[in-house]
């Protein structure tokens, strides 16, 4: 018969590399139309990473995020970046286009104090504006702001940075350091339903809360949740490369290699932990790949939950939840005298 | 070599091509039409799904001779040079694709089933996209999305019951 159980596992997780340089490089440039222009050497696969950076830039400069043109992954053209891996983009290069885009501000401010009569320290970018602060109906377009500063003044609103996260190396002999500059957390809770005569399990429902300090776009981080969790319960009942004695792999392809398809997602509810990290940009974190490390974990603590056996290797195949089940019965029977 | 002619998005469509020729090959290499997908080539992975008659069916496991005399909708059709397909604002709007290599199958696959059932259960849509293999967004927000694109196509039908304007109407 079928048999309920609820698991649950909770992570860390570094974001960016351990000590290594692993720095990003941002160019921010305002246009005379009110436009932005970001270049940055990182690489959209699909995560959403050019939105969420494009966003940190538009809310640096007071502008919309449709505003913003974000132009990646040249190696020709854009600077520097070690890349879309370590969970990183939104943590590493969003610093570094937060500070390009500051750079370029400070041009901004530097133009617009004259035009407004006021001191630098006194103005703030909003809603497509340069305005002074508390007294929002002084104020000039950026666009304006961007013309004079070029045309007038011969500074152009660019702005360059580039950032690394800081880390202290670890010590040989005791361990010591800090190798990371920020860590995200995460929960997930799994409920499946194990066929105590087959081993077959079905994961029904998985509940994930994750920390990604400020989530700048949460429609995207829930997604990365979503992806992460399949992943996960790939990893925990379906998914496993095999090899023969000569080391041969030999499900090269999607029809032995099993991976979840519709029909094998459970029902999924995220949780984005509110949370603020003071040297993300705006607070924020990163989200990719901590969200698959919880997921078979929870699984396997919750077939455990229902049927009372502890799986050791992945992934945990009907086989393996069965063979498990009979030699937990197996040595149940032992235990009375004959 | 085998001669076929189709409708290929509303167009009529010919080519000569050897007997071996899959539907697939045909759509990108003759007609250029590269929106479907070559994933694995042996009708695992559904990228390469198009609608055939009505149907989602793998285009890589079709012969172009199969097709022969067929209409077929592949992900180009979709959409109007003016505004994008429901089922693609839907799946916009969702955040429902991430690198969006599976996109163009799944899309067809959701039209095929709304074009049949306009009220699908969750476990209707899961069952409709269950050949189309995605590794990135674990087809949570796929489901959402084709929930809102059924929502919305069930609007425009009644909105065209009420004004019936068979001008306007959708392809």
């Amino acid at each position: 018969m079928k048999r309920r159980g609820r698991g649950i596992a909770c992570m860390w997780y570094p974001i960016g590399f351990t000590v290594s340089a692993n720095p990003s490089a941002a160019t921010v440039k305002m246009n005379e139309d009110g436009t932005a222009t970001v270049l940055t050497g990182t690489v959209e696969t699909g995560q959403g990473s050019l939105t969420v950076l494009g966003q940190i830039a538009a809310e640096a400069l007071g502008i919309a995020t449709d505003d913003v043109h974000v132009v990646s992954a040249d190696t020709d053209t854009t600077p520097m970046d070690t890349g879309a891996i370590a969970s990183r983009t939104t943590y590493v290069t969003g610093n570094a286009i937060f500070l390009a885009a500051e750079a370029a501000k400070a041009i901004l401010f530097e133009a617009a104090a004259p035009m407004l009569d006021v001191k630098v320290s006194q103005l703030e970018a909003k809603d497509r504006k340069i305005q002074v602060k508390n007294y929002p109906q002084r104020n000039v377009s950026i666009g304006e702001v961007a013309l004079r500063a070029q045309a007038v003044l011969g500074t152009p609103a660019i702005g360059s940075a580039s950032w690394n996260p800081p880390t202290v190396a670890l010590d040989p002999e005791t361990g010591q350091g800090k190798p990371f500059a920020t860590y995200v957390y995460a929960t997930q809770i799994a409920e499946v339903d194990v066929d105590d005569e087959t081993g077959e399990v079905e994961v029904l429902r998985i509940a994930a809360a994750h920390d990604c300090g400020t989530a700048i776009n949460p429609m995207l981080v829930e997604g990365q949740v979503e992806g992460g969790i399949s992943m996960g319960v790939g990893m925990a009942l379906q998914e496993e490369m095999l090899f023969d004695a000569n080391g041969r792999h030999i499900n090269p392809n999607l029809t032995n290699y099993i991976m979840p398809t519709s029909l094998d997602m459970p029902e999924i509810t995220v949780d984005i932990v509110q949370g603020f990290d003071p040297t993300g940009p705006f607070g924020a974190k990163g989200v990719g790949e901590p969200t698959a490390v919880p997921t078979s974990a929870a699984i396997l603590n919750a077939i455990h939950d229902a049927v009372g056996v502890r799986v050791y290797s992945l992934p945990a195949t009907s086989e393996k939840v069965l063979t498990a089940i009979k030699a937990k019965r197996a040595a149940e029977q032992k235990q009375i005298p004959a | 070599m085998t001669d076929v002619t189709m409708t290929i998005n509303g167009q009529t469509r010919s080519a000569s091509v050897p007997p071996e020729t899959t539907l697939l090959q045909l759509l990108r290499e003759n007609f250029n039409l590269t929106g479907a997908k070559l994933g694995c080539d042996v009708g695992d992975c559904g990228a390469c799904t198009v609608i055939v008659d009505g149907q989602a069916v793998n285009s890589c496991l079709m012969l172009a001779g199969q097709a022969d005399g067929r209409q077929v909708l592949t992900i180009e059709g979709l959409a109007s040079r003016e505004h994008l397909h429901p089922i693609q604002k839907a799946f916009e709007n969702s955040g429902a694709l991430q690198c969006g290599f599976c996109g163009p199958g799944v899309l067809l696959s959701a039209k095929a089933l709304l074009d049949d059932n306009l009220d699908p259960s969750t476990q209707e849509i899961r069952d409709a996209l269950s050949g189309n293999l995605c590794r990135c967004t674990g087809y949570t927000k796929m489901i959402e999305a084709v929930q809102e694109a059924a929502r919305l196509l069930r609007e425009e039908s009644r909105t065209q019951l009420t004004h019936a304007r068979p001008e306007v109407a959708t392809p």
